[in-house]
């Protein structure tokens, strides 16, 4: 009885420490990010920072402007959210809930889950063309534009599952109480979706503000770039300041995962298409 | 009019309505479907286009960019490049995942030591990739990298090594960053699965003596192979067009140990200029996702049913 129970210990242990492990090296990059820069070039480094300072945080900010950056990604990713829930909810409900023939339903809703498996370079390549010839080449909307498409996927399945657990006889009292099916849909089914739909528009926002492929193609200056791109700018350039880098990559990390630690319940879940339920 | 008499008339009478009705989901579903087919089916046909003409004249030329990969020894690397990548990232991640996830399953039976280790697994899976790729960059740079200083304070290091200077090593970095990122999401999915095994049919297994082993093979596997195979085919699709972290971390280099099929793509089509054999090359990229999805959609295809 008492071997088993140290041997459990040490194996919680284990994977505690290796969780630990695990983290060491985003610890590094905060670390890193709030020393003074005469640290960093100090031999051996401290696994600890002796002065802490917040210094690289606002240069990168203010004075490389990165907070137009940061206005960017926010404005581009809370458009793609708002215009993909309302395009999932506008395909969902009416394959969910109307007189669909089965083979439609099936076949869109297949179609959609497809985007999930196009690899973006593919489709920016065409798009890159077509942007240019728009004049929508570096301007916001053509990204909020390709993020919609590459979140509908994820946002289509996870409203379908979603709807699926909400009764239709809920909302057939609602008509037989003389309720049109738009008043129904608002008075009865919206607010049992609620929750469901704020955690999808965290997650998805969470996706979005960290996309970086369409953004890094087909933007060109601070005017639509997305924080990401920032990252990278001083990641890829000659000389690296390395506690701004460090201070850019804590900035764009630390957005989704206090995000994603909020929705945590439906992480899983939206990563997996349904196929693992919530975690309670 | 009385609203119960309304509500009936809609359900059940007359025929306009009805045949309205009929079309009405149709017609709520057009709208974003024509946005969606402007937005995904006009880039690939117009890519299709792009793949078939000439870049610096425009002339028509039929399948030449499609031959010409085959005799592009820039591609074939990257394809061999990609291929390493694809096999050494799956193999690891799914072992490992699927190891960590019995190991914790077995052990760990308090709820919130499970919830502690939920919470810190799921950091490195929901980190962007901008972001991985500077943590990597910290972890792999010569003197103040975190893995070199970590092996010198073992012992096992006297010298620097520079990883991202040599093709092995860049690899090496690479991979590990997707492993770091991802290994955390087949473990978890597996996790799941394992909480999803009846646990009377786990019982009686004990009572018939199975070992551990005889368990994991012959109870909880089978009902973890769905999910498996997804995590797979996700993991196959993701690794397969990897682009971020390593345009980040290595930019392709040294050389082009590092340029996998998106990376050289990129180049091909943003340093070169050259669209129209971008093109033709990005459908071949397709090809191998469709197949992927077939797979999956075939395989899966119960599940994906209404």
């Amino acid at each position: 009885m008492r071997r088993i129970r140290i041997g459990k210990v040490l194996t919680i242990g284990f994977v505690l420490s290796l969780a630990g492990v695990y983290l060491s090296p985003f610890y590094w990059m905060a670390a890193t990010a709030l020393r003074p820069i005469a640290d960093f070039y100090r031999f051996p480094p401290s696994l600890v920072p002796e002065r802490v300072t917040f210094e690289a945080f606002t240069s990168v900010l203010i004075r490389r402007g990165f907070m137009m950056l940061l206005w960017n990604s926010l404005l581009v990713s809370l458009g793609a959210v708002s215009l993909s829930l309302l395009i999932s909810m506008l395909i969902v409900y009416p394959l969910t809930r109307m007189p669909v023939s089965p083979r439609v339903r099936q076949g869109l809703l297949n179609w959609i889950l497809s985007l999930r498996f196009l690899p973006p370079i593919v489709v920016v390549i065409p798009w890159f063309s077509i942007v240019r010839t728009m004049g929508l080449y570096d301007h916001v909307l053509s990204l909020v534009l390709l993020y919609t498409v590459f979140s509908l996927p994820f946002g289509t399945w996870m409203l379908r599952s979603f709807l699926l657990e909400i009764p239709k006889e809920i909302e057939e009292a609602a008509w037989v109480d003389g309720a049109s099916r738009i008043r129904a849909f608002f008075s009865v089914v919206f607010p049992l979706l609620a929750p469901a739909l704020l955690a999808g528009g965290v997650i998805t926002f969470a996706l979005m503000w960290s996309e970086f492929m369409f953004a890094f193609i087909l933007t060109a200056t601070p005017r639509s770039q997305t924080f990401p791109i920032g990252v990278a700018s001083l990641v890829t350039q000659f000389q690296i300041i390395w506690n701004e880098m460090a201070a850019a990559g804590t900035l764009a990390a630390l957005v989704p995962i206090t995000l994603l630690l909020l929705a945590r319940r439906y992480v899983l879940v939206a990563l997996t298409f349904g196929a693992v339920r919530e975690k309670s | 009019m009385h609203p119960r008499e309304r509500s009936q008339n809609q359900l059940s009478l007359g025929h306009t309505p009805r045949r309205i009705g009929h079309l009405l989901p149709y017609l709520i579903v057009a709208p974003p479907l024509l946005l969606l087919g402007g937005l995904v089916i006009y880039p690939l046909f117009y890519n299709i286009l792009l793949s078939l003409r000439a870049s610096r004249t425009g002339e028509f030329i039929g399948l030449h960019n499609f031959v010409r990969a085959f005799t592009d020894p820039l591609f074939l690397a990257s394809l061999r490049a990609t291929g390493i990548y694809v096999a050494l990232a799956l193999t690891i991640e799914m072992i490992a995942g699927l190891a960590l996830a019995l190991l914790v399953y077995r052990t760990v039976q308090s709820g919130w030591v499970r919830t502690v280790i939920y919470l810190l697994f799921i950091v490195p899976l929901v980190t962007p990739p901008v972001s991985a790729g500077v943590i990597a960059r910290l972890a792999f740079t010569p003197t103040y990298g975190l893995v070199n200083l970590l092996l010198r304070i073992a012992g096992i290091l006297r010298e620097d090594v520079l990883w991202l200077s040599t093709g092995p090593t860049a690899m090496f970095a690479v991979l590990s960053v997707d492993v770091w990122q991802w290994m955390p999401f087949v473990f978890l999915v597996c996790f799941a699965g394992l909480q999803g095994v009846p646990m009377d049919v786990v019982e009686a297994a004990r009572v018939d003596g199975a070992s551990g082993w005889q368990l994991f093979w012959q109870v909880e596997f089978p009902y973890l192979r769905a999910l498996l195979l997804l995590v797979l085919v996700f993991r196959f699709t993701d690794t397969f067009r990897v682009f971020d972290h390593v345009m980040v971390l290595t930019a392709g280099g040294p050389g082009a140990a590092t340029e996998f099929l998106s990376l050289y793509l990129y180049r091909v089509a943003f340093k070169f200029f050259d669209l129209n054999y971008a093109a033709a090359l990005s459908l071949y990229v397709l090809l191998v996702a469709s197949v992927a999805f077939g797979l999956l959609s075939h395989l899966l295809g119960r599940e994906i049913e209404a």
